[in-house]
């Protein structure tokens, strides 16, 4: 039978493993274990991981990522910390995105310079060619070896080449300088990290004064009747989809738990404030589904 | 002008951007003059002369911030200020603000505190120059009023109020016409609209208007219309210095008094007229 809305708890042995529990999906586990599973789920997951992403969102989840992306607006320049960023799907949004607006900027400037002759207008697209980017930069932070092979691959495949940085790290704990970074992202991520607030505290440090921090993730729905057709697809239909599409039904399962366990909306904006980001704000899509929250190192 | 409250209770850490408002010594008091509508939020002001500085981080205690700090807003008036000398070369956008933002030290990234139309870069550009416009017109008050200077008649007042106050534009008039399409819309409307009525009111307070009947209105309808009509006027023209456009001023301003005369001498002629009637009405009926 298909699991229902489970109501027991497994209680983790203590003794062993020292630390507070915490919650991984609707168990109790130690800190330690609970980073260990993680680590588990996603090195499984991390082939399947886009696949699945599409099937259980229906594809929304790209639409998702691109508002995000317009949110954000970046201009050419900037410097961008996608944390959690795994396979890649911001980073190479912010990609595309710079180098749209970098086009334009040229035509503008091209339109401004009417009066060039052909040999200067020519001469103008081979000095900026090089720098299509406009020297904007992606790093790409992940915690999971398997999540950033399975990336740097995509990259290759899909043709992304400069502008992008893969590196190995901790959320809680990032192996950069601080004042480093315009925008720092972590889309569908925040949830998997153990300590929250030592990753906001990891954000608010490595961000430079006047930059950003987004948070994409999923979020509380406060419409009665949605909620009950959103949980009764999350915990029917979403693992059903893990273990056919992928062969890993637990995985599945500890997402939508996990889901459920996140702070909602006020909570985290909350939690966000107190790091020290000001003007913090969130905006729901699909009426909480998912919650975009924003906030600024002032 | 103490600075505005904000959220009590931060943790303890170093706000990276905020200064001191000890800093920036010179807080201008909003225009005493003004009397009842001056919307205005507190203007960010001469920022050339403020010291771009390093910030200083809080070492407090508890967490709570003194008020010495500035509020958020006041930081989004120095970004926005900062960013107008932008706006030539990259108009009324969030470029423009992002630029702003480079200036003060910031991540180009706070540009997204603010819409990207640009419109409150516009609204701030607005607001500043009413503000400028008012001590200009005070100032001048205060010179007549000791005695140093004529007081203007009415229409030459009017002229030189407005030709002052669009005179400001100059600057970025190539990009004015698409500030212009961005405060028409329903969004900004309502803000646009008010600092708009508070100029035309400030202007007429100075030119002595103590009207209390309906003649208030048809004032400031007037003005408004004349004020408009050569905002847009300007738009295109290209003759040296606007000429053009300060002469469509001075025969706007022109037609409005023969408007106001006319309207008096019709009301009288009317009057004359209808006692002419109501005395043939009597000599016919006896």
């Amino acid at each position: 039978a298909l699991l229902s809305r489970p109501a027991g708890r497994l209680r983790a042995r203590r003794g062993l493993a020292a630390g507070p529990e915490m919650h991984f999906g609707f168990q109790t586990v130690t800190e330690e274990e609970r980073r260990e599973k993680i680590y588990q789920v996603f090195e499984s997951v991390a082939k399947k991981y886009d696949v699945m992403n599409d099937s259980m969102t229906l594809g929304i989840h790209r639409v998702w990522k691109d508002i995000l992306m317009h949110k954000m607006n970046p201009s050419p320049g900037t410097l961008l910390l996608d944390v959690a960023g795994g396979t890649g799907d911001i980073a190479f949004r912010f990609i595309n995105y710079v180098r749209s607006i970098r086009e334009q900027q040229l035509q503008r400037k091209l339109k401004h310079h009417q009066n060039l002759s052909w040999q200067e207008i020519f001469e103008s697209y081979q000095k900026d060619k090089f720098n299509s980017l406009g020297d904007s930069q992606v790093v790409v932070c992940d915690i999971n070896r398997e999540m950033l092979k399975v990336g740097k691959q995509k990259a290759q495949h899909l043709g992304y080449s400069e502008g992008l940085s893969w590196v190995l790290g901790n959320a809680e704990e990032l192996p950069f300088d601080n004042d480093k970074f315009d925008v720092y992202t972590i889309a569908f991520g925040i949830r998997n990290v153990t300590r929250i607030d030592l990753a906001l505290q990891e954000a608010y440090r490595v961000l430079k004064p006047g930059g950003r921090f987004l948070c994409l993730e999923f979020s509380h729905v406060s419409n009665p009747l949605l909620s009950r057709l959103y949980d009764l697809y999350s915990f029917q239909v979403i693992p059903v989809l893990g273990e056919v599409i992928a062969g890993d039904w637990k995985s599945y399962q500890y997402l939508v738990e996990s889901i459920r366990r996140f702070p909602p909306q006020e909570e985290l904006k909350a939690m966000i404030e107190d790091v020290g980001f000001f003007k913090v704000d969130y905006e729901n899509l699909n009426f909480g589904i998912v919650a975009i929250h924003s906030g600024f190192k002032l | 002008v103490r600075c505005q409250h904000y959220p009590p209770l931060r943790a303890l850490q170093a706000s990276a951007a905020l200064r001191r408002a000890s800093d920036e010594h010179k807080k201008e008091p909003l225009t005493s003059s003004s009397q009842q509508h001056f919307d205005s939020p507190p203007v960010g002001h001469q920022p050339e002369q403020e010291p771009q500085g390093p910030r200083h981080s809080y070492t407090g205690q508890g967490g709570q911030e003194s008020e010495d700090y500035e509020s958020e807003e006041q930081l989004q008036h120095r970004i926005l200020t900062a960013a107008l000398e932008f706006v030539p070369e990259h108009g009324w956008t969030a470029e423009a603000i992002a630029e702003g933002a480079k200036t003060l030290g910031l991540s180009v990234a706070a540009a997204g505190m603010f819409h990207s139309d640009g419109s409150e870069l516009i609204l701030h550009f607005v607001s500043e120059c009413n503000t400028k416009l008012s001590e200009l017109l005070e100032k001048e008050q205060k010179l007549v009023q000791l005695g140093e200077a004529e007081k203007k008649p009415i229409d030459e007042f009017l002229r030189h109020a407005v030709e002052a106050r669009l005179r400001m534009l100059i600057p970025y008039i190539e990009k004015w016409p698409q500030a212009l399409s961005i405060l028409l819309l329903p969004r900004n409307i309502p803000s646009s609209l008010n600092l708009l009525t508070s100029m035309i009111d400030d202007i007429w307070h100075y030119a002595g208007d103590q009207s209390t009947d309906f003649n208030w209105y048809t004032r400031r309808a007037v003005l408004t219309g004349i004020y408009n009509t050569t905002e847009l006027v300007m738009m295109q023209d290209s003759s040296p210095d606007f000429e053009d456009t300060w002469r469509f001023l001075e025969n706007r301003v022109a037609d409005a008094m023969t408007m106001s005369n006319t309207a008096s001498q019709v009301q009288s002629t009317g009057e004359a007229v209808v006692q002419g009637l109501m005395g043939a009405a009597v000599t016919v009926s006896n």
